[in-house]
């Protein structure tokens, strides 16, 4: 009786083995906050982009590209890094779910001899090689004056804001609110202490509660990353604001918000670039392996993308990165 | 039944042994890539699993007593995020860091208290209390957190579970002899004491037990707040471990923690289980997730692996009842 099932799980398990490989060559494993968003998805193919052409210049990098078991889940991202840290690999990059819980892992990793150079949201810790994200207080910076100009400088104004800790969404909330507060003192803002979580599903929710109170006199709106864009319009579209009714200004791209370009629900997305950030982030690792001097921070800048821009062929480029080419 | 003895006593002796073997087999597994193995099978790496085990262990512990009593208790993510939180808290007013320490469990009794006390004295299904307890738990540790994680100054609850000499087996982090011994304490609780007889007699069959004289809604009562308890350390565990009290963190460790007890032999329907097939359990479940992480595999294929050994494990407890009725 034991048997055929011992036999089982060892046939499910040893199907999945990869084949053995040499060692004479990097391993890099690349850590997202999780998987399943394109932003995600981009980063990746980034990663596979800088393994393709260091590849070319006979460097060979294999890439492992891992998210935490459950998204958003900040023990299971903990978990993977130390799992990476004792399997040896020859450098870490990391995404950190939390500016803070990731800092002791980095530094075991960091003392067991792996390096780890931070992408994406910051780190509480200076043990990291490099940095290597947006500018995210800028890209903030930039909505709020997207924002105030559209809004002729004066009105009532919503921040919804992302997830506690997440280091990235809040340099941009921060952004947003300081050019609001400095440069725009006839514009109000009527919320900026709600959370849209993790998911479109929260966001949507936390959307819908907060224009359930301030829906009939607000008049722009800004959303700090997609999924919080992709559940403000859902929200907005029930109660009949979108079409630049209410001014809409996103972080980040994706189909859902870029179709709301198109259709003019959305009035400027400030875009960052996931495919620069990946491909430098494992980039700056190899020269790091390879004892050449790198920057502690690394901007991979960022782009304010309106109808009017959304056609010019690098912001094409940007906006619709050929993922289908590394990722198979 | 009446069948040939034997194959049955080979039965019973497989199940005793099964997750034991299971576990084996995980390792086994992993170590046939020459790639990985000499990383996989390393002090400093089997170190990191049981350092991953601690919280769903200790969990496990609590979740094994109230599953073996026919209970279950969907609330353990939630109470383990509550009193993490309720500890970081108290950590930030400048509380000593014993006093934090001692809140952290006592509030996660207090909570393992209440589901006691509806399900044995108002005597409502123990999936449906505790599937609000793990809402309103929840709700509490967001609330008091502010929605937000709690970051506390440096103390010395960081050093419980932390992670020295990453490069070698010892010494492993407190936490792990906690656990451990725990585990110990548990396993004699459950197996010597009139206190763990009763809980497998409640299990087994709970008119009986009654009958019999077993007290049982005390009992249930001291049940639950035991594992509140043990859920509470856990949640100890957890604060040390993040070096923050994170409200969203732990979503989902109920169906880890019942996974393991169920993986380690226990029956949903009560009455029987183990506490070393529960903390094995647990350990196979570290040992996949690490293993497969090392290994490069994606995550989709983690949740895929262990939810087929949860079936087989469940199989198994399947085809025994089978031959026992």
């Amino acid at each position: 009786m034991k048997t055929p099932a011992a036999l089982l799980i060892f046939l499910t398990l040893a199907g999945f083995l990869l084949p053995l490989r040499g060692a004479d060559k990097y391993t890099i494993a690349v850590i997202p906050k999780g998987t399943t968003h394109e932003f995600w998805k981009s980063i990746h193919a980034g990663a596979l982009k800088a393994k393709e052409e260091l590849a070319a210049k006979n460097i060979q990098v294999d890439v492992i590209w891992k998210g935490p078991l459950r998204e958003d889940d900040r023990d299971q991202q903990i978990q993977v890094v130390e799992n990476f840290m004792t399997r040896r690999v020859s450098g870490i990059v990391l995404a950190p779910l939390d500016s803070q819980a990731l800092a002791a892992p980095v530094a075991n990793a960091v003392k067991a001899k792996v390096p780890v150079v931070i992408i994406d949201s910051d780190l509480k810790s200076d043990k990291q090689v490099s940095f290597v994200a947006t500018d995210n207080f800028k890209g903030g910076q930039m909505a709020g004056e997207e924002l105030g100009r559209l809004l002729g400088g004066k009105g009532k104004v919503i921040l919804l804001r992302y997830a506690v800790g997440s280091a990235s969404t809040e340099a941009r909330e921060a952004g947003f609110l300081d050019v609001m507060k400095n440069k725009f003192p006839g514009i109000e803002l009527v919320s900026s202490d709600q959370y849209a979580g993790a998911t479109r599903e929260s966001a949507y929710q936390a959307a819908q509660n907060v224009l359930n109170r301030h829906g009939r006199d607000v008049d722009g709106v800004f959303c700090p990353c997609e999924p919080v864009t992709v559940g403000m319009l859902m929200a907005l579209k029930n109660i009949g604001k979108t079409g630049g009714r209410v001014k809409v200004v996103g972080f980040d791209a994706g189909t859902q918000p870029m179709e709301a370009l198109k259709k003019g629900d959305v009035q400027a997305l400030v875009v960052q670039n996931p495919v620069k950030m990946g491909y430098l982030g494992v980039e700056t690792m190899v020269r790091h392996l390879r004892g050449e001097p790198v920057d502690k921070r690394v901007d991979t800048g960022v782009y304010l993308v309106t109808a009017d821009n959304m056609n010019q062929p690098e912001v094409k480029e940007l906006l619709n990165p050929p993922l289908d080419k590394y990722l198979k | 039944m009446t069948s040939d003895p034997r194959p049955f006593r080979l039965a019973a002796v497989l199940n005793a042994a099964g997750p034991f073997l299971g576990l084996l087999l995980v390792i086994a597994l992993f170590s046939l890539s020459a790639e990985v193995r000499p990383y996989f099978l390393s002090g400093a790496n089997f170190k990191i699993i049981l350092t991953q085990t601690v919280v769903v262990a200790i969990c496990a512990l609590g979740m094994t007593m109230i599953i073996v009593g026919g209970g279950i208790d969907l609330s353990v993510g939630s109470v383990v995020a509550l009193s993490s939180v309720a500890g970081a808290t108290l950590l930030v007013r400048d509380a000593p860091p014993a006093v934090a320490a001692m809140a952290t469990v006592c509030v996660a009794a207090i909570v393992g208290c209440l589901n006691g006390l509806i399900i044995s004295r108002i005597r409502l299904m123990p999936f449906i209390v505790t599937l609000g307890m793990m809402g309103i738990a929840r709700g509490l540790a967001k609330w008091i957190s502010n929605n937000q994680a709690v970051n506390f100054p440096e103390s010395p609850i960081n050093g419980i579970m932390a992670l020295n000499a990453p490069d070698r087996f010892f010494p492993p982090p407190h936490g792990v002899w906690v656990a451990v011994i725990l585990a110990v304490i548990m396993a004699v609780v459950m197996r010597q004491t009139v206190f763990g007889r009763f809980i497998f007699a409640i299990g087994s069959n709970e008119t009986a037990a009654r009958l019999s004289g077993v007290r049982v809604e005390r009992q249930k009562l001291w049940i639950y707040t035991l594992a509140g308890v043990l859920f509470g350390i856990a949640g100890l565990m957890q604060l040390s471990r993040l070096t923050q009290g994170d409200p969203t963190v732990a979503i989902g460790l109920e169906l880890d923690v019942i996974a393991a007890v169920v993986i380690g032999g226990a029956s949903l329907s009560g009455g029987s289980g183990s506490i070393l097939g529960s903390m094995i359990g647990a350990l196979i479940m570290a040992t996949l997730r690490n293993g497969s992480n090392q290994m490069g595999w994606p995550t989709y294929m983690q949740e895929i692996i262990i939810g087929v050994i949860i079936l087989l494990a469940v199989g198994l407890d399947r085809l025994r009842r089978r031959r026992n009725g």
